[in-house]
């Protein structure tokens, strides 16, 4: 046991996970899973529907319970951003009071107004919000107490384009500012990979795992997502070979 | 009107109603926002049982449901949804406690006559001791519920992201359900077993478009609560009718009001 406690034993990293295996019945959802976020990274775990991501991040935070082990630093502050959050609509809560239940007043307003949440909204119903406002909101609510580690599953599903590409860019100034490690779930390939310093590719086991030049000329990745959606990736590359091989053409650039 | 006034009894259901469906106002308020009406019916039903295994073994009722409250609110609360899903198996067992709970005291022979008063109560028979009974246990459960306010309130807006942040507050939780359950203990005098529900659902449900915080709903709730005890039993002293159902009743005819006010006012508000 002792030695598989990585997370105690390497300062730089905040959690570690290994050999995670998670079934549902008789279908396998995490098999032999095994990684380690560090502080002052972000590491983007992508993959198709139903590969496991989101099992992976519940068990990662203890919400799900699975073979295998998971260690934290001591003390590990976490902020989580979950795919889904819909307080029942029988609850009365403004925005603000909604933050001031994990985080401190002062803390709190600073962090709406970091992701472009006015005071007028902090004042609404938290029940009232749109889609986007609502990921806004929880997105200050996970930064708001400062936390070392931030896990961010799809944080800005239903957040508009401007909107998007700014959030991502606060997400990676946090990370320079909290020197936090970040694991974000997200399905915004073009946007994300430039910012992400690993990305992992989870299709039930891990596919791949390096910086997004490295990932995309994987033959696993190009097997999920397919070779188009690779390139789209470097809409600076020019593409010589339109296509005939991607794996071939993205080497070739990378050479130039 | 006025032997409505002199009757001692009529006090003291009235106060007894009162309290415990004013104690019963924060406490409704999670039940609501957790949507755990389910689990307290389940819990309730378990009670009954509590309260014929107590006569079984010769304990006071109070004293066997509030175990069987407690023990059926845990296990309840450790329903997962992994082999069967957690409201099946919730409901599987509170009727399993109703059925069982009505198996034993139809066993029981003295207790033939009282069966229909442990299923909706007997408010009119509430002794002096019950009084306090009620009264001590409603203030603990107000006081228990100050204490375990914001970890309940964090837990109910956000339990996931609690949990996932190590502010779960475990101990609080079980807390609540234990509170439920003294609750439930306590109201089958009043109300019974198959309407404590309505006194922990309807007075937060009505009380929701009066507020803006969730304190507000609870103090209204409380309120609301509390008002209705007296207006139920002014009602079947009138009509003649069953005092802990017209309780009830007098609930859900403050929740129609109030939603319908609430509705005709969005109407006249300008936009």
């Amino acid at each position: 046991m002792a030695d598989t406690q990585i997370a105690e034993r390497r300062p730089g990293i905040l959690i570690a996970a290994e050999h995670l295996r998670f079934s549902a019945g008789r279908l396998v959802i995490l098999d032999d899973v095994s990684l380690a976020i560090h502080r002052g990274e972000i590491v983007t775990l992508i993959g198709p529907n139903g590969s496991g991501k989101t099992s992976l991040l519940k068990v990662l935070l203890g919400l799900l319970r699975c073979r295998g082990t998971v260690t934290r630093q001591k003390g590990l502050k976490i902020g989580y951003v979950p795919q889904q959050f819909a307080p029942d609509l029988s609850l009365p809560i403004t925005v603000n009071r909604f933050l001031d239940l994990f985080a401190g007043k002062a803390a709190g307003r600073a962090a709406l107004a970091r992701v472009g949440i006015d005071d007028a909204t902090g004042e609404r119903q938290l029940s009232a919000l749109s889609g986007g406002e609502m990921a806004r909101v929880l997105l200050a609510r996970a930064i708001a107490a400062k936390p070392d580690l931030l896990v961010l599953d799809e944080p800005l599903a239903g957040v508009d384009i401007a909107g998007e590409a700014q959030l991502y860019q606060l997400i990676a100034e946090l990370r320079d500012e909290l020197s936090c490690g970040i694991l974000l779930v997200s399905h915004d390939l073009h946007v994300v990979m430039g910012q992400s310093d690993r990305i992992i590719c989870l299709n039930h086991h891990i596919c791949c795992e390096g910086d997004a030049k490295s990932v995309v000329r994987d033959p696993a990745f190009i097997a999920l997502f397919g070779s188009r959606s690779a390139l789209a990736l470097y809409p600076h590359h020019h593409d010589h070979t339109h296509g005939l091989s991607a794996a071939q053409g993205q080497q070739d650039h990378d050479h130039e | 009107m006025s032997s409505f006034l002199l009757d001692g009894f009529l006090w003291r259901a009235a106060l007894g109603a009162g309290l415990l469906a004013a104690a019963c106002g924060p406490v409704g308020c999670f039940i609501l926002w957790r949507r755990l009406a389910y689990v307290g019916e389940s819990v309730a039903h378990m009670g009954l049982l509590g309260a014929a295994l107590g006569l079984l073994i010769g304990v006071h009722a109070v004293i066997g449901t509030a175990a069987l409250a407690v023990v059926a609110a845990l296990v309840m609360s450790r329903a997962s949804d992994r082999t069967i899903p957690a409201g099946t198996f919730v409901g599987i067992i509170g009727h399993m406690g109703l059925a069982l709970g009505f198996i034993v005291l139809s066993l029981l022979e003295t207790v033939r006559a009282d069966l229909l008063g442990y299923l909706f109560g007997d408010v009119l028979a509430l002794t002096t001791a019950d009084l306090f009974g009620i009264a001590a246990m409603g203030l603990g459960v107000l006081l228990g519920m100050a204490l375990l306010w914001r970890p309940l309130l964090r837990n109910a807006v956000g339990g996931a992201i609690a949990a996932a942040e190590g502010k779960g507050s475990p101990l609080a939780q079980t807390a609540f359900l234990v509170l439920t359950a003294l609750l439930v203990a306590f109201g089958l005098k009043v109300v019974g077993a198959l309407l404590i529900v309505a006194l922990l659902l309807i007075p937060p449900a009505a009380a929701r478009p009066l507020a803006r915080t969730p304190e507000g709903m609870a103090l209204w709730a409380t309120l609301i609560g509390a008002v209705s005890a007296p207006l139920g039993l002014l009602g079947a002293y009138a009509a003649d009718a069953p005092a802990g159902p017209s309780m009830v009743l007098a609930a859900g005819a403050l929740f129609a009001l109030i939603h319908l006010a609430d509705a005709l006012l969005a109407r006249l508000r300008p936009h």
